[in-house]
């Protein structure tokens, strides 16, 4: 409807504002993409030094090839791959499972069992504590210790039980008359009504999942339970890694192509994902 | 539902017990990884390292001490002050950009153009920090980094050692957590300025007052009280901040960019004092606590309700 009244409008002021404007809404555009643009064109090019360009001068997948083909780089794949779809899967059975009772409006003792996971949200006993407690349970050094701590995710489980609350009362109501168990109600209506919310939910523990990065410093020591993260931390920050056989020859290169990898699954999946992601932070919001 | 006859009673109660069983997990988490740890904080009041062959052993406030007076008070008074210095003004920066972004994408008349800036502004925040920290090394290196053979081009001697120089860390990392999260911080906003109802812009148009009058006297007040939530929300948290300083920093820029999340790692974690360590976040747990409960008294005070 704006849009109406600002067609009609052809006033000098207002044509120099959406000037002005259209020219800042470019360059914030250049901004964001110019880094990433330059680190995409540099991860194809073998060129020695790269200089201003843009596009690859002497254009390779070579790169991308020894990620895929070196144990060292290959391997930190895998441990990403793995850790995000066990954590996702597990991270989406806690939160479904614990938003389900907190939503049940006459369960006993169900304020008790609010407050006592919401009080996690807000104290913890440390990086230090942390660390013995997993230390005495055998978990340091295993990827348990980067998988398990994080599936329990009370911002997540507050944006589920949000969402399952807008679930009409009724539905429930006439289940339980039929006899359903609170069980088959979570099944049988509870999950099927809820994809939008378990898409990104589902979203936010992969993101969590694949970008987890402090944990493997803390937790884990052997290094082949690095994942992709701290192997790429290894590579671009530090200059020890230049003896792989991996990095021989076109170590900028590869650098360059492991940022690209490390961020390639979330710019594939992200257009069709995107609604999701916004529509769950605006639900958590609006809620609060 | 009443409960009529003691069958009704054994059903709720036999219903409510697999609502129990079903929370089971959710509780055993919490407890292992929350609440063990939580038990935990006790170190901060020890002398306890990694190498102590006895286990942790009783010292009262020694380690505070330590901190605030005694041998560690430079380095911790330094990791305080930067703490609050670089997450306020990140804090600050985010409002007023976020702010002015959501207003700017919304007089965009152009839906297409206005979500696919949206989309591109959102990407960072999917990115870990190291990867963003990573493209950044890269671009702002020395040796045949972007930033640098740009101002070789113009004329530029010496490269400039971005990441670390003691001067520019400071900007630069403001900058790199602005590029990365201002487009993320827009969407509140967005989604508060589509509650707005067209009819008072109508009723504007009416009485004369032009667009950029428009945007001071209708949208922006309709944005104050999401700023105003969100601000307060994110005040809590002002002392958290880690793993965007973890990635950026190095030895060199420790005075400007130690804060005191990244000097309980390495006084805890890579030192092995335990109970120094966990004295720190005890401290800055305690903070935060004091941060959040009264950034919501205040809150209470003004607007009548709690956000927490």
């Amino acid at each position: 409807m704006r849009e109406v009244f600002s067609l009609r409008q052809g006033r000098a002021p207002r044509t120099l504002f959406r000037i002005f404007n259209f020219t800042l809404m470019i360059g914030l555009l250049v901004l964001m993409f110019i880094p990433i643009v330059k680190v995409f064109s540099d991860s194809l090019d073998l060129s020695t030094t790269y200089g201003l360009t843009f596009w690859p001068k002497n254009f390779s997948l070579e790169a991308y090839k020894s990620i895929f083909t070196n144990k060292s780089l290959f391997m930190p794949l895998l441990v990403s791959f793995g850790t995000t779809i066990a954590g996702t899967g597990l991270g989406l059975l806690l939160t479904t499972l614990g938003a389900y009772v907190l939503r049940k409006r006459n369960l006993v003792g169900r304020g008790f069992l609010s407050k006592f996971i919401f009080i996690t949200m807000i104290f913890n006993g440390g990086i230090i504590p942390t660390f013995l407690v997993l230390k005495v349970i055998g978990m340091t050094n295993t990827l348990w210790a980067v998988i398990l701590p994080s599936a329990l995710n009370v911002f997540n489980l507050i944006l589920m039980r949000n969402f399952f609350e807008q679930i009409p009362e009724s539905l429930f109501e006439s289940a339980e008359m039929d006899g359903a168990s609170p069980l088959h109600v979570f099944l049988v209506i509870v999950i099927p009504l809820s994809q939008a919310a378990l898409a990104s939910i589902g979203l936010f523990f992969a993101v969590q999942y694949w970008n987890e990065f402090f944990q493997y410093v803390i937790y884990i020591s052997s290094t082949e339970l690095y994942n992709f993260q701290i192997k790429l931390r290894e590579l671009v920050l530090s200059d020890q890694n230049m003896n792989d056989p991996a990095l021989v020859g076109f170590g900028n290169t590869v650098k360059n192509a492991a940022v690209v990898v490390a961020m390639l699954p979330f710019f594939v999946l992200y257009p069709f994902v995107q609604k999701y992601f916004t529509a769950g932070v605006t639900m958590g919001a609006v809620k609060e | 539902m009443a409960l009529k006859t003691y069958r009704d009673l054994g059903k709720k109660l036999s219903n409510d017990l697999v609502y129990y069983i079903m929370f089971l997990p959710v509780l055993v988490f919490a407890l292992v990884f929350s609440y063990a740890p939580m038990a935990g904080v006790f170190l901060s009041f020890t002398k306890f390292k990694s190498t102590s062959p006895d286990g942790p052993e009783f010292i009262g406030f020694d380690n505070f001490e330590n901190l605030f007076v005694g041998i560690k008070s430079d380095l911790f008074w330094t990791s305080f002050g930067n703490t609050i210095f670089l997450s306020l003004t990140n804090l600050i920066l985010a409002t007023v950009l976020s702010v002015v972004i959501a207003l700017l994408l919304n007089e965009l008349v152009s839906r297409k153009g206005r979500s696919f800036i949206q989309t591109v502004i959102y990407l960072p925040h999917f990115m870990s920090w190291v990867v963003v920290a990573s493209i950044f090394t890269i671009v702002l290196s020395p040796s045949d980094g972007l930033i640098n053979n740009i101002m070789k081009f113009f004329g530029a001697k010496d490269p400039i050692y971005f990441l670390a120089d003691e001067d520019w860390w400071t900007p630069i990392y403001l900058f790199i957590n602005r590029w990365k999260e201002t487009g993320w911080g827009t969407i509140i906003y967005l989604a508060a300025l589509t509650t707005i109802s067209p009819e008072q812009y109508e009723a504007a148009e009416v009485d004369g007052a032009g667009r950029f009058r428009q945007m001071l006297v209708i949208t922006l007040p309709a944005l104050y009280t999401t700023i105003f939530i969100v601000f307060i929300l994110n005040l809590g948290k002002v002392l958290n901040i880690f793993e965007s300083v973890f990635v950026l920093q190095n030895p060199l820029v420790y005075d400007k960019s130690d804060v005191l999340t990244t000097f309980a790692y390495r006084v805890g974690v890579k030192d092995g004092n335990y109970g120094l360590g966990t004295a720190i976040d005890l401290f800055k747990s305690f903070m935060g606590l004091v941060l959040v409960l009264t950034t919501d008294a205040i809150n209470r005070r003004i607007r009548g309700s709690s956000v927490l």
